[in-house]
């Protein structure tokens, strides 16, 4: 092969192996921390804006509307207040609407967050405004004691159609809600051994919060929790006396007949105002929004202004982020200048040979700022394979820890830009050095050296 | 230009900027294509300024000097930038005393660099650099100058200088740091490389044993012209 620009440039950089690896290092970190900033700025935002799809309000008694919607929509912990049936009855006919879907959340199956509701949810509610649910497996619940499980949920529990589960009250990520199609769970004072649900459909993956979730019927829910309640007053009232003669297990089971008032509870109402097909911009929207505000008892929030001014302040966080991340970007130019100009020293003699040989003081420019851009290349390079293996171990991390599925992408343009960015970036570094260079004298350099 | 002198210097005076003495005077010295000539002088006397002033190393304007160098007929300085330093690669060859080899290269990759500035076809220059190294007798192109003895170095730096086949072949003491019997072998097989490739050579040394293996003798002296 013979000798080209490039045969001098490796050389260069071979020969201060050291150094060129520690700028590359340099520059690969800045680079990394650079994309895994943005791809999960991208990711985050990509999570929370999916979600809340076709529904215009949601209704709850949580304190705030933020509150309502990471609760409602994102399961974040369920809603403490509850909204009485005939409440949520009287709210619907108010308005015109096209759906009012009445949720209720509060039990969980290992972790995994339960969301009582109607087949509406199904039928009318789209997870995501470009999604519809689908069925990967099985059907709908049909009656009580069915559950559907979202996608998420059902590849992490490993549930089959037809096991049998139990389900634990509260959110908390108690693992003693039971063993799937087996015998009750450990005894635990909150899970609801009494009551088996089977399950009997697993959802299509939408990429929403929804498919961690696992679905059943208000009824299912509402008589698990009357249960519960009427063999705790009886433990109250009864004493002693009432403890001999009664246990759980001869209570008379409860029908969707038997529920009062005081059991149909919901704690959410995912909301959408009728409007012209094809459009979602409704002139309802803001009156029915205004009418619903003025009920002190209640909130009402537009999940995508409370995700617009969630990431408001995500976004101010992320700002201090990128500015440090860029902060590193420009110091790892630094080290690329630094490399270069101590190089410089080393060089002189055989930049003074090179111009001997024929070589123009721009083609020596060149061969400078073109080792420059290289660095910033491979580096650039390197912090991309780093940052995809650091995504990998993040998300790994974030999905075992907290069960939240973030799924690092990174959008070809985000990436090209940052690399471009470093490779601009790294060949302004080697303008100090490449200008050293450029003004080598061959006749003080070519003197006999020895 | 077939027979155009291979090196043709006029009332070329130069001085370095801030210093009244004139360190390179010369009224007239040509050398015909081929020919070699020997310019002596002591230390000091302006004689590797006088090579850099030929290979356009060193500017004549502003100030510091005056006259003109023609090189097979161009004059040198007339061409400025990539032009002069093309022009350089493609028709000069210099050899130094200290070799000025590129460390951490190969002696191939030392003579292919010459060859890499001028327009000789790429993948010609392995084939060209290593046979012209084989017939310098040396049989290792591939390995690193640095572990070569001081006169196969010598080889490679002679090889460069001719790789592109120039008019013009300028040594700069080219011996200073040899022993006598080395230094015989090296001065001949220059002389012999530049006579193969019909290359004028004008070698510059303080060194009087030099003398007697040049049929043609300058002194940098006796070049001076009267002002």
């Amino acid at each position: 092969m013979a000798m080209t620009d490039f045969t001098i440039i490796r050389r260069s950089m071979l020969s201060r192996l050291f150094s060129t690896i520690t700028t590359i290092v340099t520059v690969a970190v800045a680079v990394g921390l650079m994309l895994v900033l943005l791809s999960m700025r991208d990711a985050g935002r990509r999570a929370f804006e999916r979600g809340s799809g076709n529904m215009h309000l949601l209704v709850s008694r949580d304190s705030s509307p933020l509150e309502a919607v990471l609760n409602g929509i994102f399961y974040a912990k369920p809603p403490q207040a509850p909204i009485r049936w005939d409440e949520y009855e009287r709210l619907a006919a108010q308005f015109p609407l096209e759906f009012a879907i009445p949720v209720q959340q509060g039990d969980s199956y290992h972790g995994f967050p339960t969301l009582a509701t109607t087949r509406e949810f199904f039928e009318q509610f789209h997870p995501a405004s470009d999604q519809r649910w689908s069925i990967a497996q099985g059907r709908l619940f049909e009656k009580e004691f069915q559950v559907v499980l979202g996608a998420g949920a059902a590849k992490e529990t490993g549930l089959k159609l037809g096991d049998r589960i139990v389900l634990t009250h509260g959110s908390g990520g108690s693992r003693q809600g039971g063993e799937s199609g087996g015998s009750g769970g450990g005894g635990a004072p909150h899970v609801h051994e009494q009551f088996k649900f089977e399950v009997v459909g697993i959802l299509g993956l939408t990429g929403t919060s929804h498919d961690r979730a696992i679905f059943t019927s208000l009824n299912s829910s509402w008589i698990l929790h009357a249960f519960d309640r009427r063999e705790r007053a009886e433990h109250e009232q009864g004493g002693a006396e009432a403890n001999a003669g009664h246990t759980a297990h001869d209570e008379p089971p409860i029908t969707a007949a038997d529920l009062t008032p005081d059991d149909k509870l919901i704690t959410g109402i995912y909301l959408r105002v009728a409007g012209r097909p094809g459009t979602d911009a409704t002139a309802l929207l803001p009156s029915v929004f205004d009418t619903l505000r003025r009920d002190r008892t209640i909130t009402v929030s537009a999940p995508s202004d409370q995700i617009r001014k969630l990431f408001g302040i995500v976004a101010s966080i992320n700002q201090i982020f990128l500015a440090m991340a860029a902060a590193v970007m420009v110091s790892s130019g630094i080290a690329i200048m630094l490399a270069l100009y101590n190089s410089m020293e080393q060089r002189r003699r055989q930049i003074a040979v090179l111009r001997v040989l024929g070589c123009s003081r721009a083609r020596i420019f060149g061969l400078v700022v073109t080792e420059s851009a290289l660095l910033g290349i491979i580096g650039g390079a390197a912090g991309f394979v780093l940052c995809v293996v650091g995504g990998f171990v993040v998300a790994a991390v974030m999905k075992q820890r907290l069960g939240l599925i973030v799924q690092p992408t990174y959008s070809p343009a985000v990436v090209l830009g940052v690399i471009v960015g470093t490779v601009v970036l790294a060949s302004v570094a080697g303008l100090v050095p490449a200008v050293m260079a450029y003004r080598t004298s061959v006749a003080k350099n070519l003197k006999p050296l020895g | 230009m077939p027979d155009a002198l291979a090196l043709e210097i006029s009332n070329l005076r130069y001085r370095y900027a801030g210093e009244s003495e004139r360190v390179v005077d010369i009224r007239s010295l040509r050398l015909a294509p081929g020919e070699q000539a020997l310019l002596t002088g002591g230390s000091g006397s302006g004689k590797s300024t006088l090579l850099q002033l030929i290979a356009g190393l060193l500017e004549l304007g502003g100030g510091h000097g005056e006259g003109e160098v023609r090189v097979a007929g161009t004059p040198m300085h007339s061409l400025h930038g990539a032009a002069r330093d093309l022009f350089r690669g493609e028709h000069i060859g210099m050899i130094f005393q200290t070799f000025n080899l590129l460390g951490g290269f190969t002696a191939a990759e030392n003579v292919m660099a010459a060859l890499m500035f001028s327009r000789i076809p790429r993948r010609d220059h392995r084939k060209r650099a290593e046979g012209l190294l084989a017939h310098m007798g040396l049989r290792e192109p591939g390995k690193l100058v640095d572990k070569l003895s001081v006169g196969q170095q010598q080889r490679v730096a002679v090889a460069r200088a001719v790789a592109c086949d120039p008019v013009l072949v300028l040594a700069d003491e080219p011996t200073a740091s040899l022993d006598p019997e080395n230094a015989g072998t090296a001065i001949e097989l220059i002389q012999q490389t530049c006579r193969e490739k019909n290359a004028a050579l004008l070698c510059v040394s303080h060194d009087p044993a030099m003398a007697a293996l040049f049929p043609r003798r300058e002194s940098l002296t006796a070049l001076a012209g009267v002002a």
